[in-house]
């Protein structure tokens, strides 16, 4: 009962000034609302990012030479090539295919406009490992070789339409010294998981052709998909080994799992950040109320007094501001809320990012919104109840 | 040190008010100042009885020790036999809230509440619900003659009506006693005389005790019995 009417006595005080009390609100509104975003935008990258690799799965690796040179002397000449990375399948039991690829930047041009795209020379099991899909015509099939045939990427198919192209698919566009012609389009793909970032930037052709028209090209990378039955340890192990005994060569076989370990601990970080930074401006909205509340009590001076007078005991009043901070920081955190899930919103749709709200975070930010009320408004409820009711009645 | 006792001679037991020997005395700054020096007074339930004096002769501060507001520098202080320097804060809160009912110079009134609401406060701290307070509310301002104001606010309201609505207030926990502190000082003479007339009503009516304070002797002389007090101590008349 009390508490009922001590609610509705708070938002009674609080629209009584409404200056004030709006003011106090925008702190707390800021407070929660940046909390609520931060937090949101940062489990949303976090689970963006593991989208990635599970849309290519996690049955992939990607291998390199390993750049400090440290275990075998010889290597240094050594390098990976197309031939002994399409052996791979045959000497390690647990890949199944391979996908080596290099790439090379050259300027490209088309109706007399040039810029500079990467190309990317690569084989045709390169669309099944990256799980592409093709908006327009056909991937690079492996009878291409040495054609001068390319697939673009989203950003090359931009580009092209703005630069006055209709038909894509036949056309030809000049890179390096070179006509192509465009075979397929593709479709967009998410990156941040091992897909070469390439893909939707530049165009893709066929190894040998690329590789005659670059001859010192280096393979960059050898993506790999395993076979099911073996572990990711095992079939790293095969690759080393197999690399070492036939060119005296150390690689690097980087597996998702590590990644998305990795990534992961950054993400806390990030997100641990967030929330700090959030935090802070919280705290700066929860003294802000306090001192709301310290005026109030100031204000109200006579009133306490006449609800003393009137029976009121210490703890009635205590709680009557508490209610009141409680109030208010509870209005301030549901705006806050709506106004931290608006601006996740705003910011997934311009990074194209998929928006989800995190219950666990609203809920958190209505409990932290109460639990800011209780602390800052503790102190200023206690002065209130700590006042003399002779005092206070003589007070004006 | 006069020893005054009202209105009967000896002692007793069944006073509801009992003061013996209180003295106040307040320190401000380095400067004690003696506020009550000894006062000695016995009210009895049902009486109507008036404290005269000057501005500033203790009256005020004698009313708050009363009132269970403020606490007695030494002497002891009887409610219904029971000395009240054994209660705890919150038990005195509970004896103002149930026992006293404080009408004030200045009505004293929240002006952000109703009327109604204003009357219904000391019920608030009572965990009576909104429903009950209102209907006990709405009988006790039909009491005041204010039945017809219940939803203004203070501010709408003249001093008198103002003061009914703190009387309403005051009574709406069925109280034995009222303090009134200088109850008609902000009014004029005619309306004060109407709150007057009201005051013995309800003292006659609902036996409610009450104490007046006053420096108006016009006001004193319709009480059944008024003591003076001057520089802390009071005289009997």
């Amino acid at each position: 009962m009390i508490i009922r009417s001590n609610i509705i006595e708070a938002v009674n005080s609080l629209t009584g000034a409404k200056q004030r009390s709006i003011l106090a609100l925008i702190g707390i509104i800021v407070g929660i609302g940046s909390v609520i975003a931060m937090v949101s935008v940062g489990s949303i990258v976090q689970k963006e990012a593991l989208q990635k690799f599970l849309e290519m799965g996690t049955d992939i690796v990607m291998i390199s030479k390993k750049s400090t040179d440290t275990g075998y002397r010889k290597s240094k000449n050594q390098e990976i090539t197309l031939e002994n990375a399409l052996n791979l399948p045959a000497q390690c039991p647990g890949v199944r295919i391979v996908a080596p690829f290099f790439s090379k930047y050259e300027t490209f041009k088309f109706n007399g406009k040039k810029s500079t795209i990467p190309a990317l020379g690569i084989t045709s099991s390169f669309q099944s490992i990256n799980k592409l899909t093709l908006k327009q015509g056909r991937f690079l099939h492996s009878l291409d070789e040495n054609m001068l045939y390319c697939v673009i990427g989203e950003k090359v198919e931009k580009k092209l339409l703005s630069l006055g192209a209709t038909k894509l698919v036949g056309s030809r566009i000049l890179f390096k010294d070179k006509y192509f012609t465009i075979i397929g389009i593709l479709q967009r793909v998410s990156l941040g998981g091992m897909r070469p970032f390439e893909i939707n930037e530049g165009i893709m052709a066929p190894f040998s052709t690329l590789k005659r028209i670059f001859p010192d090209a280096k393979i960059k990378q050898v993506m790999a998909r395993l076979n099911s039955g073996f572990g990711i340890l095992e079939v790293k192990e095969q690759i080393q080994s197999y690399y070492k005994r036939h060119n005296r060569l150390a690689v690097t076989v980087r597996s998702p799992e590590a990644l998305i370990g990795q990534m992961k601990k950054q993400m806390r970080l990030f997100t641990l950040l967030l929330g700090t930074i959030g935090s802070i401006s919280l705290i700066v909205g929860g003294i802000g109320v306090m001192n709301v509340m310290l005026v109030s009590v100031t204000e109200r001076t006579r009133e306490i007094g006449i609800r003393r007078a009137l029976g009121a005991r210490k703890g009635d009043i205590q709680f009557q501001f508490l209610v009141e901070s409680i109030v208010l920081c509870f209005i301030g955190g549901i705006i806050g809320i709506g106004i931290g899930v608006g601006a996740t919103y705003i910011i997934c749709y311009y990074a194209h990012w998929q928006f989800f709200i995190e219950y666990a975070s609203v809920a958190i930010g209505v409990g932290v919104a109460i639990s800011v009320g209780i602390f800052f408004g503790f102190y200023p409820a206690r002065q209130a109840a700590r006042l003399n009711p002779i005092m206070a009645l003589r007070s004006d | 040190m006069p020893d005054f006792q009202y209105p009967t001679n000896s002692r007793v037991m069944n006073n509801m008010i009992s003061l013996v020997n209180i003295t106040k005395t307040y320190e401000i700054g380095p400067v004690q100042v003696e506020i009550l020096k000894g006062v000695n007074l016995n009210i009895e339930a049902g009486e109507l009885i008036s404290i005269v004096g000057q501005s500033g002769c203790g009256k005020s501060t004698l009313m708050n020790i009363i009132g269970l507001l403020d606490t007695p520098t030494s002497g002891s202080y009887s409610l219904d036999g029971r000395p009240v320097a054994d209660f705890s804060d919150n038990k005195l809160s509970e004896i103002r809230n149930r026992k006293i009912g404080f009408v004030f110079q200045q009505f004293n009134l929240l002006s952000r509440l109703t009327a109604l609401q204003n009357v219904g406060l000391p019920l608030v701290y009572r965990g009576i619900s909104e429903s009950k307070r209102n209907k006990a509310g709405m009988q006790v301002l039909e009491k005041v003659g204010m039945l017809n104001r219940a939803l203004h606010r203070p501010t709408e309201l003249s001093g008198g009506q103002q003061q009914r609505v703190a009387i309403a207030r005051a009574i709406v926990g069925k109280p034995a006693i009222i303090l009134a502190d200088e109850p008609t000082g902000a009014l004029d003479t005619k309306v004060g005389q109407e709150i007057m007339d009201l005051f013995i009503r309800l003292n006659q009516d609902e036996k409610i005790t009450l104490i007046l304070i006053t420096h108006d002797m016009e006001i004193a002389k319709q009480c059944s019995g008024y003591v003076r007090m001057q520089d802390g101590i009071l005289h009997k008349n």
